[in-house]
């Protein structure tokens, strides 16, 4: 018996099936469009699945503790509005600003982390209250109307392109994606988020500070929401109070549909991505076949489904492979 | 004596991706018999119990119920065959009196359709009298002692009109008497023509009570043995398939010094001013009664529960433990009662399993807190030397593996944790007699390496057996102190 062998199949697969369905996804948008592998169309694409990626990270490793936060969609409504307020009428060097808006976002993952890890407030309620609370304070702001132009030259950071050819965004999402999968396999932290999410008590009972832990996750999706937010007020040079909305659940999405389990502990960050651009990818192909944007609701919605049936079966549909292709998946 | 075939199963062969879970069981089960079924895990016993239940289907093979070939295609086809199965995990729900959880599913109503929750109630108090089992039918079930659920479970299959009863593991929560009054009420029942199939991992209980006991090994039935020729001997060697002559190889390695003492230790829950010593190579066995105050004990050491009075010496010093951090730091290990909900990591495989209490042994370097995973692979080897898990494939999700070897992933995280003190909460409870006695081997190691044990355990023969000094607990204090050889004297005499 190749243990070896074994073992690489083993990891190889953890990324298999939504590698897999990414690509496959891709291809069949392929077929029906040839507007698909167009470098200016894949150049959008990676604009547009930039903000949701990023905001993705934070949500995973909350997911991966057992917990959820639904307030990140909110914080980018706070976040650019802040921001572009500093900038712009307070007259900050935009560096500060771009600092500021990580440091406010990781000041707001405390605050549900507060409540939520220390104060045994359920993940989903501590954050649906900070979605509602970040969301009003964001209308507190300019008396609720939009901040435009914040700085002169501010798209760059989501228009760039580095050596004229890359899109920055691109390079945001392999630095921290990259990060991200080294730290949750190599770092304590990283260990103890799958532990705390695979069995709370016993990685209290191991000596993990498991509301620490708890707490440093939301503080880390506080802190990505703060760089999404940069990309997304550098979009349309501009904040507003109604960024962001839903767009936490597009990152959950995301994370759900590369194979993290809502109940903690198991999931891979990568897959994460691999998630956001299957969303992407079919909000790209339905916008190019000029699908309505109610049939692209439903089709994403269908496609969580799949995903989730896919994992809850995935022992029985690797028998089914095995039987109709003659070996495992 | 007349007997008659009640069920027979004819050439059972369940196959799971991989391996023979059973592999052509045949087995002839008479009316009114109490057959035991045993075997180490892995064994196809559950298996057994799940084709049976309708929850597995077999690929091959036969049931027959009372001369009738019978097809068990789910759960609901085994019931109304008058099959009634009590796990190891209860099925009752807790939040509910006895009364409704014995008619769950079938709450029987009046003419005008409404429930009839007089006669349901009647009808539970004259069962549970005729039973002699004394709980109020109005009880809420979580309020009940575990053997007192065991014994509403058990009510609940005979009213469900269960001619064949199956009890999985029925004794693993219960005391002594408990387990007396268990076997008294299961005779009677018997004894009016319900079928029993009692599985246990204990062979010292199952023996002296059987009629018969029908032995697993590999998922193959290697033989049926009678009451009158059940030695422990010859099944311990039909089950594992090899001699094991000591079934509790005890060394005493109790050395002068003190490595724990306690003094009128105290917490909020359970523990009410507890004073013990445990020396170096010491076996220090806490003997109560489930809810005594023994896991309390455990915990309050451990840092887990909030110490209100008393102290801690631990190596001689002082200490007090706010939290599990701080008791590991300070070299004390904590195997608790129920390994999967609070031992392992079941998302985890086996050598990230052993290495979460003290993971920062693995760093590259001081500076460099980067994990070294190839350290952890090759340290997991190591101790897997020491320990023998089976299989050794060290990717595997410890939910795959069986209780002995989960019990022994346990163990070799607090092997890497280097700890020199041992708090064992039932650390047999469910797991086979080979990896038993791997485990006390591993208790004389600790003993004979100068660490010390604090040993939690419901089994009176291996508490008795493997402690060097007895402390008798009763409502979280310990009554009396003793040497475990007399304690083990009187107890027989008993």
């Amino acid at each position: 018996m190749g243990t070896k062998l074994k073992k690489k199949g083993i990891r190889v697969s953890g990324f298999a099936g939504p590698l897999i369905a990414a690509i496959l996804v891709a291809v069949i948008v392929g077929f029906t469009t040839d507007r698909f592998w167009n470098l200016g169309n894949l150049n959008n694409l990676s604009l547009a699945v930039s903000i949701t990626a990023l905001m993705a990270i934070g949500s995973t490793l909350v997911i991966f503790t057992g917990g959820i936060d639904l307030s990140i969609g909110s914080m980018i409504a706070l976040i650019t509005m802040a921001m572009a307020t500093l900038i712009k009428f307070e007259g900050w060097p935009v560096i500060a600003g771009l600092l500021f808006a990580v440091i406010l976002g990781a000041i707001l993952g405390a605050f549900n982390g507060l409540f939520s890890a220390y104060l045994k407030v359920p993940p989903f309620v501590a954050t649906l209250a900070g979605l509602s609370i970040f969301k009003g304070v964001a209308f507190l702001f300019n008396n609720g109307s939009p901040i435009f132009s914040i700085a002169g030259n501010f798209e760059v950071f989501f228009y760039g392109k580095l050596f004229g050819i890359i899109p920055l965004p691109l390079i945001y999402i392999a630095i921290f994606y990259i990060f991200f999968a080294l730290y949750m396999n190599y770092s304590k932290l990283g260990r103890e988020i799958y532990a705390v999410g695979g069995n709370e008590i016993a990685a209290k009972l191991s000596g993990i500070n498991v509301k620490k832990v708890k707490f440093t996750t939301f503080v880390i999706a506080g802190a990505m929401a703060g760089v999404a937010s940069i990309l997304m007020a550098s979009r349309l040079n501009s904040g507003s109070p109604n960024y962001g909305s839903g767009m936490e659940l597009s990152a959950i999405a995301a994370a759900v549909i590369g194979g993290a389990s809502l109940l903690g502990g198991r999931g891979n960050i990568i897959n994460t991505l691999l998630g956001a651009l299957i969303i992407i990818i079919v909000q790209n192909g339905l916008n190019l076949n000029a699908v309505p944007t109610s049939m692209q609701s439903i089709t994403i919605g269908i496609i969580i489904l799949i995903a989730v049936l896919i994992d809850m079966w995935k022992t029985e549909v690797a028998e089914l492979f095995k039987k109709y292709f003659g070996k495992e998946a | 004596m007349e007997v008659e075939v009640f069920w027979q199963l004819k050439n059972i062969t369940m196959r799971f991706p991989g391996v023979i879970a059973l592999n052509d069981v045949s087995l002839d089960i008479y009316k009114g018999e109490i057959i035991g079924l045993i075997g180490e895990n892995g064994s196809g016993k559950s298996t057994l119990i799940k084709c049976l239940s309708g929850i597995n289907q077999p690929q091959k093979g036969e049931f027959y119920c009372q001369g009738k070939s019978v097809k068990i295609i789910n759960s609901a086809v085994s019931q109304k065959l008058g099959v009634s199965t009590v796990y190891q995990e209860f099925s009752l729900v807790p939040t509910l009196t006895v009364t409704e959880n014995i008619f769950l599913g079938r709450l029987l109503k009046d003419k005008k359709g409404f429930v009839d929750w007089r006669t349901m109630h009647e009808k539970t108090r004259s069962i549970l009298d005729t039973m002699q089992i004394d709980i109020d039918e109005n009880a809420i079930i979580c309020n009940l002692s575990v053997a007192e659920q065991q014994l509403v479970e058990i009510t609940k299959g005979y009213t469900a009109n269960g001619s064949l009863m199956i009890l999985d593991e029925p004794t693993t929560a219960l005391t002594t008497p408990e387990i007396k009054r268990l076997h008294k009420l299961l005779r009677k029942l018997a004894s009016t023509g319900h079928t029993i199939i009692y599985i246990s991992h204990r062979i010292d209980t199952i023996m002296k009570f059987v009629d018969r006991i029908a032995v697993l090994k590999n998922g193959m039935l290697v033989g049926i043995v009678d009451i009158s020729e059940i030695t422990m001997d010859k099944i311990v060697k039909m089950m594992s398939g090899r001699q094991i002559t000591e079934h509790y190889p005890k060394q005493r390695n109790v050395q002068d010094e003190v490595i724990l003492k306690v003094e009128n230790l105290t917490t909020e829950i359970g523990v009410n001013g507890v004073s013990f010593e445990v020396r170096k190579g010491e076996v220090f066995g806490l003997m109560g009664l489930l809810g005594s105050g023994r896991t309390e004990i455990a915990r309050a050491l451990f840092g887990v529960d909030k110490v209100t009075g008393g102290k801690i010496y631990f190596k001689g010093k002082e200490v007090k433990f706010n939290n599990p951090q701080q008791a590991i730091e300070a070299r004390i290990a904590y195997i608790t009662e129920n390994r999967k909900t609070d031992g392992l990591f079941l998302n985890f495989n086996g050598p990230k399993n052993s290495t979460t209490a003290r993971i920062k042994k693995l760093f590259k370097s001081k500076k460099l807190h980067i994990l070294d995973l190839k350290k952890e692979l090759k340290t997991y080897d190591e101790s897997n030397k020491q320990l023998v898990i089976e299989p050794p494939l060290e990717y595997k999700f410890v939910s795959f593996l069986s209780g002995g070897n989960q019990q022994k992933v346990v163990i070799s995280r607090w092997l890497f944790a280097e700890a020199d003190f041992f708090i064992m909460d039932e650390p047999t409870q469910g797991i086979d007699v080979g990896s038993r006695i791997e485990i006390y081997n591993l208790i004389n190691k600790f003993t004979a390496a100068g660490k010390g044990v604090l040993l939690i355990s419901s089994d009176h023969l291996e508490l008795l057996s493997m402690s060097d000094t007895i402390g008798n607990l009763k409502f979280g204090k310990i009554t009396s102190i003793v040497d475990a050889r007399d304690a083990g004297e009187k107890n027989n005499t008993n």
